[in-house]
């Protein structure tokens, strides 16, 4: 029974924890700093599990879930406004999360993710201006304006460094800054080390480059690769869907992002591996898009006082069932207007971390009340690790909105 | 506490759980009417429950546009259908007699017969 729960809990935290969000930012981060940032994801998880194990307790003892606490002790202006930017967070996390199930969908079946085949989406960014800044590896020099989504000539491109002569340089990239990519074949397993799917490709998934993905591979890979990735596109970009061909290959074209995740012809090892991967993001983003969607329907029922849970059936939680349909429907109106659920997950991260010190100080504040909590209350360990995070989280919500703009969404 | 024992008001009793007697959420106390005359002891009369309550501690056009996506209703609950008050509002009364399961009810029309 021990290990059955030990399971559950473990597959809660991957559906509940593991999310679009963290992929487009750990992968984001992989790709430009490599292992130098990995004590981030140590602190932060020590992070989730203090505010995690405490939120448990305060819900145990005080019988006050999370939102209600908040307006209790911040009151309902204040309460208000957490509520309303938390609530926006999550609903462009949950459109973000929507489109990312679509596109995990497109990968594995190779159905256009839109129901126009992506016309549209391709027509919405066929007109719009990118202001990139291109970087040399050798001196760093601000570049021209791309178009993005418009296919350029390749003579137009400056003449690429070492490896990448062949084609032409990313412009506007995170991944021209790429120190080394190689270092992430711990994370790719043996399959990619033979060079047939490596993770690179999810990272060319949650990329900086986001819509210019399928143009421009990182810096740093192979030539060979690109070669490898032309004569793949002769297969199909789906797993399961027979062979046909969807990439021109010609020099300068520009093969959709889901035409790069290629599997080389006859290697089944690394077809059933990247399946596995994608299907395990399909599980982890699918579950996290509920999750999202009941949350801002807990938070809702939560602040003012509905009957909620998913447990309840439909008609006697009639409010946060209606809530949850609503946030749903609206999450989806917005991934169908085109917009890139990676950007998405960027604003909705960046949303999120704003509001976390406020809904973090009510229940910081109540685990340590003895009135309330009486001997449950916060010990001293429990106390030093909850302040320590929460100056944590208000540095970084102070400095999160200015970072974001004076780095244009972290593309500098 | 017990309903008739002194305590805090804002602090112990405004933006709580109103739970009913057959333990269901109905609602927060969303402000607390008073009632007394000049010289005389102030007693509590009501909770005030719903966004109409929100009047008194929204600045006008926040409340404007309350009023636009919630409306104004407000349901007022006698003090002595209070049973207790801990981490909740206990009543002593269903929600339903309270006043306080109308917009549940609203909301039940929008969904299918059965679940």
């Amino acid at each position: 029974l021990k290990l059955a729960e030990i399971f559950l809990g473990i597959l809660t935290a991957v559906g509940g924890f593991v999310d679009v969000s963290e992929l487009v930012f750990m992968s984001q981060a992989g790709s430009r700093f490599g292992y130098a940032l990995i004590w981030v994801v140590v602190l932060s998880t020590i992070g989730i599990m203090v505010f995690g194990e405490m939120s448990g307790r305060v819900a145990a003892i005080a019988k006050q879930p999370v939102f209600n606490l908040m307006r209790n002790r911040l009151g309902l202006r204040l309460g208000l406004i957490t509520l309303i930017a938390s609530f926006i967070s999550n609903l462009i996390t949950c459109a973000a999360e929507i489109g990312g199930v679509a596109l995990v969908l497109q990968l594995l079946t190779g159905a256009p993710m839109r129901a126009d085949g992506g016309r549209r989406h391709r027509r919405l960014h066929r007109h719009r201006l990118v202001h990139a800044v291109q970087v040399d590896r050798a001196k760093l020099r601000p570049a021209r304006p791309v178009h993005a989504g418009v296919r350029r000539r390749p003579r137009r491109h400056p003449p690429a460094l070492g490896r990448d002569r062949r084609r032409p340089r990313a412009a506007g990239s995170a991944r021209t800054l790429q120190p080394r990519p190689d270092r992430l074949r711990l994370f790719r397993g043996r399959a990619a080390q033979r060079g047939d799917v490596p993770l690179r490709d999810l990272f060319l998934f949650v990329g900086r480059d986001r819509g210019r993905m399928g143009s421009q591979g990182p810096r740093n890979q192979p030539a060979d690769h690109h070669r490898r990735l032309r004569r793949s596109a002769r297969c199909s970009p789906s797993p399961f869907s027979p062979a046909r061909r969807s990439c021109s290959g010609r020099p300068g074209s520009r093969p959709r992002w889901s035409e790069r995740w290629r599997f080389r012809p006859g290697c089944r090892s690394a077809r059933s591996g990247s399946c596995s991967r994608l299907l395990g993001m399909l599980f982890a983003i699918g579950g996290a898009a509920i999750e999202t969607c009941l949350a801002n329907a807990y938070s809702l029922g939560q602040f003012f006082g509905w009957r909620w849970g998913r447990h309840r059936p439909p008609r006697e939680a009639p409010r946060f069932t209606l809530s949850w349909m609503a946030v749903f429907v609206v999450a989806l109106i917005i991934v169908l207007t085109g917009v890139e659920p990676v950007e998405l997950a960027e604003y909705a991260v960046v949303a999120s971390i704003l509001v976390l010190p406020l809904t973090y100080l009510p229940l910081l504040l109540l685990a340590g009340d003895r009135t309330y909590m009486r001997v449950h209350a916060n010990g001293l360990l429990s106390k030093t690790l909850g302040w320590g995070f929460y100056a944590l989280i208000v540095v970084a919500a102070l400095a999160a909105l200015p970072l974001f703009l004076l780095t244009s969404g972290g593309q500098l | 506490v017990k309903a008739s024992a002194s305590l805090k008001l804002v602090a112990d009793v405004r933006d709580l759980q109103i739970v009913d007697r057959d333990e269901r959420n109905c609602g927060i106390v969303d402000d607390i009417e008073l009632a007394g005359k000049p010289g005389g002891p102030l007693e509590v009369a009501a909770l005030v429950v719903g966004p109409g309550g929100y009047s008194a501690r929204l600045p006008g056009w926040a409340m404007r546009l309350v009023g636009w996506i919630a409306g104004r209703s407000a349901v007022k609950v006698p003090w002595d259908k209070v049973e207790g008050v801990t981490s909740v509002v206990h009543l002593n009364v269903a929600a339903g007699e309270a006043g306080l399961a109308r917009a549940e009810a609203r909301a039940r029309r929008w969904l299918p017969g059965r679940g």
